[in-house]
Formats: C-alpha cells, structure tokens, sequence
C-alpha cells in the first residue's frame, strides 16, 4: 500500500470501461501558477474542472492505451475505427521493432488492423467488420491475443464490442481483449493506460491461488511446490511503461537483484504467457504512479499481491528512496543502505566535472508530471537552477514532489501539449536548458533554447547509471548551442506579436461551480 | 463497401486534410474534434513521411476545439467559434481552415455555419467537413483543395494560356512531394510555363488565391486531386488531363509529349528540352556502367506502392534501368474498373517481361503474393530462385524484403527509415537521384 493511492478502490472490472481520471481521480490538465499557487489550488480542489479559450493538440488515450498493448508479443491489435485512430502506427512500426531486438525480444513486426469504419457503418454498425476483422487475424497470424482498440465512432453510435467477444468466445484460440479507449471521453490522456490495463485485468491476467506472505526462512523447500513459494517470495514484478529504455530497465533490475531478489520485468514487451502469470510474485513494484495504479491496485484488492507506489527512480535521492520502499518491504534495510552508500559515492564521484559544469545554468522541465518533478530535482542537486516546469495533467501522484524544488516560485503550466503558453513563459524565462517530451523540442529550438529530451528508448535516464547520463547529456547540450541559434534567427514560429507580450494563463478558464 | 484493412498505408479525411492545410504556406488548420486528433493526425505523417516535421503550425501546434464528452451531449458549436475566434488573435497566419472530426459530424454541429460567422473578418476563414470515416487521407486532400477552388480562389475570366494547376501530388502522402513538384516546375519552366503547385517553393496564400488563371489543370494521379480538378473545371472553366508522375526519363518524355500536344507547345521545343535533358542524365548514368556490368546490378524487381507511384516506379526500373519487372502490388485501387484501367498501363512497359500486376489493400499480403508469384523451392537440386531481387515499397516492407532476401529501398508511404528533405524523383533529374538511392543500397556493404 502507499499513501498516494490511500482512499482510492480498483473494484470496476464488472463495468465495460474502466473510469475516467476525471472520475476517478482529482486531478487539473490546465492550471498556471507556481508551485505555492499549485499545491494550494490542488489542496483547494478548484483546479479540476479549468479549461481553455485557445486549445492546440493534445493527447488521444487510445494512443496511449495501444502504446501499452501493442508491445505484447505475438499479438495483433484491431483498431475498431476509420483509418486515422491510431494511424501513427505508421510512423511507430519501425522503431517498435528496433525496440524489441533493443529489448532482447524477437525482432517482429507490429501487426495491426483498421476496421475502417465508414459512413455506413456509422448508420448500421461497425461490428460484421470487426468480426471479420479479427477472424482474420486468428487466420493469418495465430497470435496469442487479438486485442481491439475501441474508438470515438462505435463509442458514440453504440457498437456492442463485448457482446461480439463473448459470441466469438470459444471460437478462436487467441485471447481476444477489449480497450475501451474512446478519445472524447476523456482530456487525460493518462485514462488511456486504465483503459489498456483494463481490458488486461479482465481477459489476459489468469487467477493464481491467493498465497500468504512467506518469510523464506522459514521454507522448507523439500518439495517443488515449496521451492515455488519461496522463488515467488522473492520475485519482483518490475512494471516497464512506454518511455522505459532497456537500459533503464537493465539498471534498475541490476539494483533490485543486487538486494537478492528476482526481477521480472513487464507488462510492455512481454509475451501473453508472462502476462497472464503476472500475479506470480511477492510484490509489484511501480517506477511511474500515473502508469501504474489502476494495475496493481487491483491485483493488490484481487490477488493480495502487495505493490509499492512512490517515487520515479530518477536522479540520486529519488533513486535512493525508491530502493529503500522496495528494501523495507523485504526487510532489507541494511542491505539497502550499503548498496546505496557504494553506489552514491562511486556516482558523486563521476558527476564531480558536471557539476562544474552546470552549476549555476538554469533549467525548465516539461512532460509527465512524475518525470518531469524528479528530472528536475535531480538537475537542481546538479547545481542548476529551476526556472519552471510544465506537467501534462497534476494529480495527487505528484503533489509530495513539489516540495523537493527548491525555489517555490518557480513557474507552473499545467498543460498537455499546448507550446503556445508554454514557448511565451520560455520566452521570458530564458532558460540555459529545456528538457522535455516528444512533441515540444522543436518549438523550442525555434526560440533558441538548447534543448535535450526527457526521454528516449535507446538512452538510460533511470537509476544511478540514467543520473549519470543525464548529467552527461546536459553537458553535452550547452557544448554547442549553434544549431538553436541559427534556427531561431530563421525559423519563425506562428506567434502575432501581441502574443508574446501577453500573460498566457489569462487563456485558462477558471471552472464555474459544478 | 469497404473492408477493414491490415496495416493500412493512409489515415483518414481529417488527417489528410490537416496534412493539406499545413503544408500550404502559412495556412492554419482548426480542428474541430477531440482533444487527440489533431496531434495524433497531424503526427502520422510529421514522423512517417521521410520525418517531415510539423512545420509553421502542426503537430502539437495545431489549433484544437478540443471537444469532450459534454460537448458530445450539448453540441460543440459554440466552443468551435471560441476556438476560431482565439486562434485568430494568436497565431499568425494567412488563412484559417477549420475541418471537422468523427465525433462533431455525428452529433450534427454546424462547423462551416460556425465559421460564417467571420466571414467579415481580416483572414479569410473556410471550413470542410473531414469526418475521419468520409474516407482515407486522399478525401481530405480533395475536400480541402477543392473548398480553395470553389470558395476562395477567384474566378479569372481571361486564363493565361502559360500557365497550369498541378494537382494529384499529396503532401506527406507522398514523401517526396516538395522535390516532385519541384523536378516537375522545372521542367515546365523550360518550356516557358508556369505551375501553380500550392505547396511548392515560393508559394504564398495570395498566388494561391490567382490559380483561377490556369489554362490547364494536371493531375498526376488517376485517382487523387481529381475531384478539386472538376472543381476548377466546373467553377473556374479550367479542364483537366490525367498524367503519370514522370519519374526517370521514358515517363518523362510521355508527360512532356502529352502537355506539349494539350498545350500546343511546339514539337521542336519539346523534342529539344527532352534532347538537352537527356544528354545531362546519360553523362551522369555512363559513370554507373562499370558497376552496373562488372557486377551485374541488374535484378529482379517488385513495387509495392499506392497507384500514384507503382506505375512510374516499376517503369522506371524497367525501362530505364533495366530491370526485371516481376511484380507490382498495388494497394489502394479497389473498384474492378479502375483495376482493369490501371492493368492496362502496364501494357506500356518496353521490357519483353510484364509484371505480374495485384490489387491487395493488405500490407501483410505481400509476402504470400511473392510465393505464389514464383515457384518454391521444393529443396530442389537446381533452383531457379528469385535473386537477385530488389523491392521497392514503404517501410512497412523492409521485413518482406528481408524474408525473401531482396534489397530494399522504401520510396512510397510510410517511409521511416530515411530522412526527407529536398529530395525528388521526377523528370530526368529526378531519375539520377532515383538511380543513385537504389545502387547506393546495391554497393552499402562493400
């Protein structure tokens, strides 16, 4: 259990689609201020209902939610839609494959399916071509699991996906699995991860025989189902999301079995197999809050399978405290404490040149609100001093972590996507550095500023190896910083003068009662 | 009727014509839909199309109404003319362009109404409706380019006889498009004609606004930018000629023999360009022929391409670099009668094998098309194997060419494993550039 999930209950796999985080969670996607204003407005709940006069390009959750499930392997997705839902499937095929070989998986390819919804079937129903649709999956690929995306068109016009799954029940050997992720249904993108998980809990994760805790002591392992109790008593689900690289997940299972425990590592990239066994352990192990509650909050209320929801081990004190929840679980609090004291020193060590380097230089982080509170922290502990940062949403999952910036003044945007706001307080802050998500670095480059993203799949950020890298990488950066400058001086971006002058959180609408 | 489709190699009406709106100069999409579309549309061909990148105003960029459930319910119309009206005062454009999602179309909001409203104001503001499920991202291409014909370009009683339209080449559908247009510009500027491109260099909103001048539409599609050619045709009085995209020189001289006849440019003329042209390209090809005969380049060779490009391309490798043409799929031509009508040109090809031409909108097919296009090797002693073999597709082909061990290069969309950038494949030039792309692959190892 943990403080950031106390109150909350994960009992809603009776319903066909998992809640909203509107619903289910208090939670703000568009709020400016600064971190007092924030953690005060959070406290005063007024934030939740805030919208926007100009709104740009945010998040769909059914791209979230197949971001989750298209890594498991030998499966194929079915988009149940026209043909844009999820058509960036095209741009991400390649690099899905480069990430599984990157993964030490099978090298295969994404296989998905567009029912291709059109106007007909927006009047008489989409589901005879979903059904062909997924018996032509069973035909040409015999995966282990056919899972359908579920889009804004059948969510409005009434298409019955679970009844059709049940009709098929028994027909087809893949698992077939249903994600209600409908984009209009919600603006955090975050809900699409419930929706995945979901569908998941419901059709892929197979029911274990509830175990009481064991202490491997007092095993007697004579017998092989003996020897089980104690392996699972020691094995760690290690719980990846879409922004893990290898190499974060190779450092923190390095440190994990460090303390003599046995690591897996999923749900993403897993086979149905490993899936379905994923209550098989002593305790699931979070490393991004807003990926992961829905999850394990219900195997927690299912299974009993205990779970640790806290921090994102990035940087040295987040890294630090992580290991120690972990540790304290499994009793291993003197084990922890040497392996982080060799550990810290060996880094502090390391990081001594960049600290030279950036002390002092300033910085703004934007992206997922647990990323982005920790990268910053660790950035501070640098040296460097944070100007601002930018969540996608905010929600009780990182609220402990405002308090670990050290100036409270610092600038709050919370916004998904939305550059215009975001590229004006840049302006006017002028950061050394900006770190942030997909989708923003090029808006910055126009402004000048060097940037660096907040994560990558070929890259280590996570753990004390990814602490190390970051700093590496900041430094890097501010070696040359010709490339932002020439852009900027060339490159317009499509702001009217007025803009620029302009308070950009006077386009956030303040919620009316109700 | 359609179908559903494996690995569909497009996105919808909306994300075609997001992809329209921001690859006109300073011109800036409205999407009026859900929170994601913009974003995720706009993305598909930012990242899969040679890495195109959002440019002035998409991606995350892009102005969105942003709708949610509670506008599903209650109609989004009034949030749409907020969105309109603060886009306007935000960002810097030319024109503004709302078009339309899945979920505002069913509920009946009335976004080209909404958008009437500003009709007084300084930008011109138009709007389409683009649901998602009106078709693939070719519809939205059309939708768009043909509301500029019938409503914002203005009608030009006297029509340039030098001047033509040029339709058919869609930004990010085809990855090449700039260059394209471009090889095709230049070839035309030759010949003392001037293009109107849309997305061409030099463009700007108020030239775009004079294309009602144009003695000519050409359209280097047999299906795509048709409907925006019978838009000018019908409000403009401009007709229209259907042509292949001239890529290398055999389709080159077609296309420069089929205008200079619609166009009545003298035979000479033409003959002299297509001469000069042709000497520039054959002094460049001669440094190829010690590789090409001392190791034998000469392979088997299979597209598999939207229709626009699995003519030109096949005939260029078979015509002009003389290749085998084994085999050509071609994924988006459905109906039986544009199927016979495309098989036909086929006929064309100066090789003494055709290819064998399917129609399979199934990205993952094409592998069991290839088997059944050539006889297996039963562990026969003496093999007659497919090799040596060059595909040419997306990149969604490059595992393909990898099962049956054939070189690749990924030319049509998607293509994520090659940066894009001037780089084009019409005319003789484009040829060159073409040649070089495909015996840089043949020589990468050595």
């Amino acid at each position: 259990m943990s403080e950031l999930t106390t109150g909350l209950t994960y009992d809603y796999l009776s319903a066909e689609a998992a809640p909203t985080r509107e619903e289910r969670i208090e939670a703000t996607y568009a709020f400016g201020g600064s971190c007092t204003t924030l953690k005060h407005g959070m406290g005063q709940g007024c934030t939740k209902y805030n919208s926007r006069k100009f709104a740009q390009g945010g998040g769909c959750q059914l791209n979230l939610a197949l971001g989750i499930v298209r890594t498991f392997q030998n499966s194929v997705t079915i988009i149940h839609g026209p043909l844009g839902c999820a058509s960036n499937n095209l741009g991400v095929a390649g690099y899905s494959k480069t990430f599984r070989v990157l993964k030490q998986k099978q090298g295969t390819d994404n296989v998905w399916i567009h029912t291709n919804l059109d106007e007909n079937d927006v009047i008489a129903g989409g589901i005879d071509k979903l059904r062909q649709a997924i018996l032509y999956a069973e035909k040409e690929y015999r995966p282990d699991a056919i899972i359908i995306g579920n889009s804004c068109v059948p969510g409005i016009i009434g298409d019955d996906i679970d009844a059709l799954i049940d009709e098929l029940d028994g027909q087809i050997s893949a698992r077939v699995v249903p994600v209600h992720c409908e984009g209009f249904k919600s603006k955090f993108v975050a809900t699409g991860y419930d929706s995945a998980y979901h569908g998941v809990l419901k059709k892929l994760v197979d029911p274990i025989k509830k175990q009481d805790r064991v202490n491997p002591d007092d095993i007697a392992y004579t017998t092989a189902e003996e020897t089980e109790r104690y392996i699972n008593s020691k094995t760690v689900n290690l719980l990846n999301v879409g922004s893990t690289s290898y190499g974060d997940e190779f450092e923190l299972s390095r440190l994990l079995k460090a303390l003599g425990l046995t690591v897996r590592v999923l749900p993403l990239y897993a086979s149905i197999d490993e899936i379905s066994r994923i209550s098989d352990a002593a305790l699931n192990v979070s490393i991004c809050a807003t990926h992961d509650d829905y999850l394990i909050g219900h195997l927690k209320e299912r299974f009993g399978t205990d779970y640790v929801i806290d921090t994102l081990p990035i940087g040295i004190k987040n890294t630090n405290q992580w290991l120690r929840v972990i540790a304290r679980f499994f009793k291993l609090e003197d084990e922890v404490e040497k392996l982080i004291a060799i550990e810290t020193a060996q880094l502090e060590e390391a990081l001594v040149p960049f600290k030279k380097e950036l002390q002092g230089k300033t910085v703004f982080v934007g992206g997922g609100e647990t990323r982005i509170f920790t990268t910053a922290e660790f950035y501070q502990s640098l040296g460097m001093k944070i100007l601002g940062l930018k969540p996608h949403n905010f929600d009780r999952f990182a609220v402990p972590m405002i308090d670990d910036i050290d100036d409270q003044e610092a600038v709050i945007d919370v916004a998904p996507g939305q550059p215009s706001e975001e590229l004006i307080i840049l302006n006017k802050l002028r950061p050394d550095l900006y770190v942030g998500h997909v989708g923003a670095p090029a808006w910055v480059t126009k402004l000048g500023i060097p940037n660096i993203p907040l994560f990558g799949q070929s890259l280590n950020y996570m753990g004390y190896s990814g602490a190390f890298e970051l700093a590496r990488k900041a430094v890097k950066s501010l070696k040359n910083t010709s490339f932002p400058k020439k852009i900027a001086a060339n490159v317009p971006l499509p702001f009217r003068p007025e803009w620029y002058e302009s308070n950009p959180f006077d386009n956030i609408k303040e919620a009316q009662q109700g | 009727m359609g179908t559903f489709i494996e690995r569909a190699k497009s996105t919808c009406a909306l994300g075609g014509a997001i992809v329209t709106i921001s690859s006109l100069p300073r011109a800036i999409p409205i999407v009026h839909a859900s929170g994601g579309c913009a974003t995720m549309l706009s993305g598909t061909y930012n990242q899969a199309s040679g890495y195109r990148g959002s440019g002035y105003c998409s991606g995350q960029m892009t102005p969105t109404s942003n709708i949610v459930e509670k506008d599903i319910v209650f109609g989004g119309e009034e949030r749409l003319e907020e969105q309109i009206h603060h886009t306007i005062k935000v960002i810097d454009g030319d024109l503004y362009f709302v078009v339309t999602g899945c979920q505002v179309e069913i509920i009946g909001d009335d976004a080209v109404g909404v958008t009437s409203r500003f009709k007084d104001s300084k930008y011109p503001v138009l709007a389409a409706n683009t649901p998602g499920f009106l078709g693939d991202g070719f519809k939205g291409y059309d939708v768009v380019l043909s509301t500029l014909a019938n409503e914002f370009i203005e009608p030009k009683a006297v029509k340039d006889e030098k001047t033509v339209n040029i339709l058919g080449i869609m930004p990010g559908q085809d990855v090449f498009y700039r260059g394209n247009i471009r090889g095709i510009q230049s070839l035309l500027n030759k010949l003392g004609i001037k293009a109107n491109t849309f997305f061409g260099d030099g463009e700007t909103i108020e030239k775009i606004k004079n294309y009602g001048d144009a003695a000519l539409t050409i359209v280097f599609s047999e299906k795509y930018g048709i409907d925006t050619a019978k838009a000018f045709e019908e409000k403009h009085n401009i007709p229209y000629i259907t042509v292949d995209l001239p890529i290398g020189g055999t389709r080159t001289d077609a296309f420069l023999h089929k205008i200079g006849e619609r166009l009545s440019v003298e035979p000479a003329i033409i003959e002299a360009l297509i001469a000069e042209e042709k000497q520039y390209y054959y002094s460049y090809i001669e440094r190829f022929l010690d590789i090409y005969g001392d190791i034998d380049l000469q392979r088997y060779a299979i597209v598999s391409s939207d229709s626009n490009y699995a003519f030109p391309l096949i005939s260029y490798l078979a015509d002009d670099l003389g290749w085998v043409p084994q085999l050509v799929v071609v994924n988006d031509v459905t109906d039986e009668f544009s199927q016979k009508k495309y098989e036909k040109k086929f006929g064309q090809l100066g090789s003494e094998t055709k290819p064998k031409v399917i129609f399979e909108q199934h990205t993952g097919q094409l592998l069991n098309h290839i088997r059944q296009n050539w006889k297996v090797n039963n562990n026969d002693k003496y093999y007659d194997a497919l090799s040596p073999a060059f595909l040419i597709g997306s990149s969604l082909e490059a595992s393909t060419a990898q099962k049956i061990g054939a070189s690749f290069l990924p030319v049509s969309f998607p293509v994520t494993n090659r940066a894009v950038l001037d780089r084009g494949y019409t005319g003789y030039r484009g040829g060159l550039t073409l040649a070089e792309d495909l015996i840089s692959v043949l020589v990468s190892n050595r």
